[in-house]
């Protein structure tokens, strides 16, 4: 063996250069966890989370013209939309718009399709229930959007 | 009975060499209840330490900065259900925690934390000590064959051969540190009291004796020590990650419990006899730069010291609390602890008391650094394979062991092999 190697082994050199790292990772500003309920993480802008429906910010009346569009783009088959037209604005509303989000894999096809982007994944991303019940979102739940959750001990 | 009791305090011994059993007693009392909770200390930082080396927190949620989660964990341990498996040989797998734990506590019978501060000073203490800490094996392999199942088995397998290949380098390097004792004395000797006192007449700890030498076997030492209590990298007994835990791999609750603090009293242990043998146990540091009474005064404030740094993080943390209703309780824990060791610090600095503490504080603080050198390994080493493992301390160790006892040896005897090599040539 070569003198130079045999001497870094005798002397440990390389295990001594491990413990300085692992020493100088010890700063508490290395830490990279994140105390989630205290503080919440950043949400990338194009992340796909809990479903909303948007309304007009002026008259209140829903953006969703029942053209149908999502419900036919949605792999699962996932939302079932119904509507009337409205004799006073000859517009269509919806009368009942569901989403079950227990199928749903937050593909993004439905709001891409949507003709008046009436409908967005937003980044809400607590969506956890204790039960199936609640999994299939309306029309006022989907407009409504999510409260984010406030932590309690 | 009540006059022997107080005639003790006013004499100089250890109570063993008095003959007081009562003082003894409550010697052991104290140590056991010490090291209860020192174990409960380390198992605090070492979840934190090693969290914050691997850039993680650790614990943060029960208490402030997680102070309160070994509490929860023991709590946790006690209410679990003590499974013994059916094929399990029921007295063995019994008795094994029992013999683990009382070997690792029995060893502290002879560990000076300070010149009277031992239950008791034997002559042959370091042999006790190392003949009562490999008896901690048979309890290991009590635990992995009772158990009757793989992984145990091969867990107590691993750390018989381990235990046993590493004793014998421990034992030459602690061999080297006894002949230092018979230096200039003449006399050597094996009490753990005795071994301390030769390093402070020699004016030197063993570590920087004969230069080379004494940190040779020091460094020898330190290796083994950490194979013998089976701790990373040499954690193959209880590979988390091919064993599930090695030997207590069927051990649960309570039992679990006893071999945890049974492993960390004989980090404790081994730490001690590192400590006793080359750091100068209970002495302060620079003994001989800073000599003076001056000196000695201002060493003698650092326990209180110690204790104001940690009760001022303490007030710290207090202030820094979220302020929020859900963390008042934490707070006001935080500030009474803190209050506590503040306190206690305050105790430390009358002039009584702080000369009888400061040879205790010193021996805890440098077996303290073993211990965070122990985390330390932990969080940087890999695990060595056992082929390894076995060249480690059979090729390397042993070797470089027997090499450095006869250094000592001759480099001891240089004055009368001279003298005699003139005698000759005369």
């Amino acid at each position: 063996m070569k003198l130079k190697p045999l001497l870094r082994k005798m002397l440990l050199i390389d295990l001594i250069k491990g413990l300085k790292v692992t020493f100088n990772y010890q700063a508490p500003s290395e830490a990279i966890t994140e105390q989630y309920p205290l503080e919440r993480p950043v949400i990338f802008e194009r992340f796909r989370g809990q479903p909303r429906l948007k309304v007009d910010p002026e008259s209140g009346a829903s953006m969703c013209i029942v053209c149908n569009l999502c419900a036919l783009a949605c792999p699962e088959q996932l939302i079932v939309v119904k509507g009337e037209r409205n004799p006073v604005t000859k517009r269509k509303e919806p009368v009942s718009y569901t989403y079950d989000l227990s199928r749903c894999m937050f593909c993004g096809l439905c709001a891409e399709a949507c003709a008046t982007d009436a409908l967005e994944l937003t980044q809400d991303y607590e969506m956890a229930l204790y039960s199936r019940e609640g999994m299939v979102l309306d029309q006022a739940a989907l407009e409504r959007g999510q409260e984010p959750e406030k932590y309690v001990k | 009975m009540f006059d022997a009791i107080t005639k003790y305090l006013s004499s100089n011994v250890s109570p063993g060499e008095a003959g007081s059993m009562f003082w003894a007693t409550i010697y052991i009392l104290i140590i056991t209840a010490g090291i209860s909770l020192s174990v409960i200390a380390m198992n605090w930082l070492e979840r934190k330490i090693l969290a914050h080396m691997q850039i993680r927190l650790g614990p943060m949620r029960v208490g402030p900065h997680g102070l309160l989660q070994p509490f929860a964990d023991a709590l946790k341990l006690l209410i679990k259900e003590d499974i013994i498996p059916q094929e399990a040989d029921k007295f063995v797998f019994w008795s094994a925690p029992v013999v683990v734990t009382m070997t690792a506590f029995t060893t502290f019978l002879v560990v000076p934390f300070g010149p009277t501060h031992a239950v008791t000073d034997m002559n042959i203490g370091i042999l006790f000590m190392l003949g009562v800490s490999s008896l901690g094996v048979l309890g290991i392999i009590m635990a992995g064959w009772s158990s009757n199942s793989h992984y145990p088995l091969m867990g107590s397998l691993r750390s018989s051969a381990q235990m046993v290949s590493y004793e014998i380098a421990m034992g030459l390097a602690i061999i080297c540190a006894v002949l230092m004792t018979s230096l200039e004395t003449g006399t050597g000797t094996l009490s753990m009291i005795g071994i301390v006192q030769s390093q402070a007449s020699q004016h030197t700890w063993f570590i920087f004796k004969f230069f080379p030498l004494g940190f040779l076997a020091f460094a020898i030492f330190a290796i083994a020590m950490v194979a013998e209590t089976n701790r990373a990298p040499f954690d193959l007994p209880e590979a988390e990650s091919e064993l599930v835990a090695g030997f207590h791999t069927e051990y649960s609750g309570f039992r679990w419990s006893l071999f945890f603090l049974a492993e960390y009293a004989a980090m404790l242990a081994v730490s001690s006899i590192a400590v006793t043998l080359w750091l100068g146990g209970w002495m302060r540091p620079f003994p001989n730069w800073l000599s003076g009474a001056t000196w000695n005064a201002a060493f003698s404030l650092f326990p209180a010291l110690t204790l104001f740094v940690l009760a001022g993080l303490c007030l710290l943390g207090t202030v820094r609390m979220p302020k929020i209703p859900q963390m008042k309780v934490q707070t006001m824990g935080l500030l009474i602890f803190g209050l506590l060791l503040g306190f206690i610090g305050l105790v430390l600095i009358i002039p009584g008391v702080r000369e009888r503490v400061q040879d205790i504080y010193w021996f805890v603080v440098k077996v303290a650094f073993f211990m965070y050198l122990y985390i330390w390994y932990r969080g940087t080493f890999p695990r060595y394979r056992f082929d390894q493992l076995m060249k480690v301390g059979w090729k390397v160790l042993l070797p470089t062991g027997l090499a450095v006892l006869v250094a000592t040896a001759l480099w001891g005897l240089m004055p009368q092999l001279s003298s005699a090599i003139l005698g000759v040539l005369r």
